[in-house]
């Protein structure tokens, strides 16, 4: 036995090793020509002798080659659309800040949801109250004022206040075969839910519907609660429609076949009326 | 690559008389790329597409408190970085642990398509959905360099700057992030010998 350390063989092997899982941290930039020269000698040295290392920075530029070769996604003419639209409403409109962080989780959150996840989705309720407070951002339960300027027309009044309690609240959970067709439709629209209230004193269908980052309630009324004031009436006969609003909200009625349609938007975000799409007239 | 010099003047120039036209004249002309990078980064087209609108969101918010020193490319990159990072941890989507793979690792150093020849052939084989699957399911840190170096084309440089790296950290997320990537595109080569002989069709850019 010796006295002295055996410092030759297991030493050079604990230095090699060491290199050797050093270098493996710099293989990709051996492929990618991004070394210096000092670090390109010391790396080339080792493959000389590392098959295993030899073969992983080939694996790197080759895998770098093939992702290369991946075509980029292309933006949807309609997406730059609706972005440059956003933007634009964002850059003229000081309400409020653009981009707040709550907003971008529900909007994150409310794109994914497909009709059948409102339905069936457990424990969407709550999400869905702070997702309506998010897309109406200025108005909020806490605001009783907001309503002080609304319409002084019953059926008006009653979908603000159902709208209100929609965004205060939650959206009612619709049965599972419900019918989820809202009679007038968007290109971009999505259906959150559908539920009955009472306009005017009768019953009345409520269909909430997300369009862009906007929260819009269809209600569908009976037509005698729809005619019933004269301001309506004369309104519809002159522009075929009739418009109002408040602080934060915009209605448009449209009177329908056999009944009345109220259209509540946050103002300024009112989607096109096409009255010849109508899918319930 | 970024130009910061150009860019910087530009946002200097620009910022300086406005701020609607300037953000237009700075910014817009990225959003098609940072869709690229939102989209190769999301399940679906929706979620890419409100990565990005949020993006351009912040950005806009931001927009008066850039500096002049930063290339708009690689700060609009940065803000995206955030979004997508807000997006995994609301989907629950845990952090992943990233594996230590070494270039011993079985599969490397075993698997008959490990060896370079056949590994080229297998990654010719494979769809770049297959393949662009794979790199959305690496851990946050390698697909962020692997995304910005293989699919943007940025130098480590850049990319130490956007992901508020050491460029020598960039450099070994991206040999790690890689071998990860070689390892699970060879084990699907194997898990699905049929798709290796499928001609190489191509992802299909969604309108």
């Amino acid at each position: 036995m010796s006295d002295k350390p055996s410092i030759t063989p297991s030493s050079e092997s604990h230095q090699w090793s060491d290199l050797h899982h050093q270098i493996q941290y710099w293989l990709a930039g051996y492929a990618d020509g991004e070394l210096d020269e000092h670090h390109i000698t010391l790396v080339e040295a080792h493959l000389a002798g590392c098959e295993a290392c030899r073969h992983d920075a080939e694996r790197q530029r080759m895998l770098s080659e093939r992702l290369q070769e991946i075509p980029a996604p292309r933006l949807s003419p309609a997406f730059a659309k609706r972005l440059d639209d956003t933007l634009a409403s964002v850059q003229t409109s000081d309400r409020r800040p653009v981009g707040q962080k709550p907003l971008e989780g529900l909007k994150h959150w409310l794109t994914r949801l497909s009709p059948s996840a409102v339905i069936g989705g457990g424990g969407w309720a709550v999400a869905m109250v702070l997702a309506a407070m998010l897309l109406v951002p200025s108005l909020t339960p806490e605001d009783p004022n907001q309503m002080a300027v609304a319409s002084q027309i019953p059926m008006v009044n009653d979908v603000l206040a159902d709208y209100q309690r929609v965004v205060g609240n939650d959206l009612p959970t619709p049965s599972d075969d419900a019918d989820l067709s809202p009679p007038m439709q968007w290109a971009n629209g999505r259906v959150l839910a559908r539920w009955t209230t009472r306009v005017g004193g009768e019953p009345a269908e409520a269909y909430a519907v997300r369009l862009g980052n906007s929260l819009i309630v269809q209600y569908q009324i009976s037509e005698r609660v729809f005619f019933r004031n004269p301001d309506v009436r004369q309104a519809v006969a002159r522009a075929g429609d009739f418009r109002t609003r408040d602080n934060e909200l915009e209605v448009i009625g449209l009177p329908m076949q056999a009944s009345g349609l109220l259209v509540v938007a946050p103002s300024g975000n009112v989607p096109p009326i096409d009255k010849s799409a109508m899918s319930a007239s | 690559m970024v130009n910061k010099s150009t860019d910087s003047k530009r946002a200097h120039k620009m910022r300086s008389t406005g701020s609607k036209q300037q953000f237009d004249t700075l910014v817009r002309p990225w959003r098609y790329r940072l869709y690229g990078v939102a989209q190769r980064q999301s399940a679906s087209t929706e979620i890419a597409e409100d990565y990005t609108q949020e993006t351009l969101l912040r950005a806009w918010r931001d927009f008066g408190q850039l500096d002049d020193q930063v290339a708009i490319y690689a700060w609009l990159l940065r803000i995206l970085n955030r979004v997508v990072a807000d997006g995994y941890r609301r989907d629950n989507r845990r952090r992943q642990l990233a594996p230590v793979l070494t270039t011993e690792d079985a599969v490397l150093s075993e698997h008959p398509c490990a060896a370079p020849g056949p590994f080229e052939q297998a990654l010719k084989h494979q769809t770049d959905a297959q393949v662009m699957a794979a790199v959305r399911d690496l851990p946050d840190n390698f697909r962020q360099v692997v995304l910005l170096r293989d699919f943007e084309d940025l130098s480590y440089q850049d990319i130490a700057q956007i992901l508020d790296l050491a460029p020598g950290t960039v450099m070994s997320r991206l040999s790690r992030g890689r071998r990860l990537l070689a390892e699970r595109l060879i084990k699907v080569a194997s898990d699905n010998p049929a798709a290796s002989d499928n001609t190489h069709t191509r992802v299909t850019p969604h309108e």
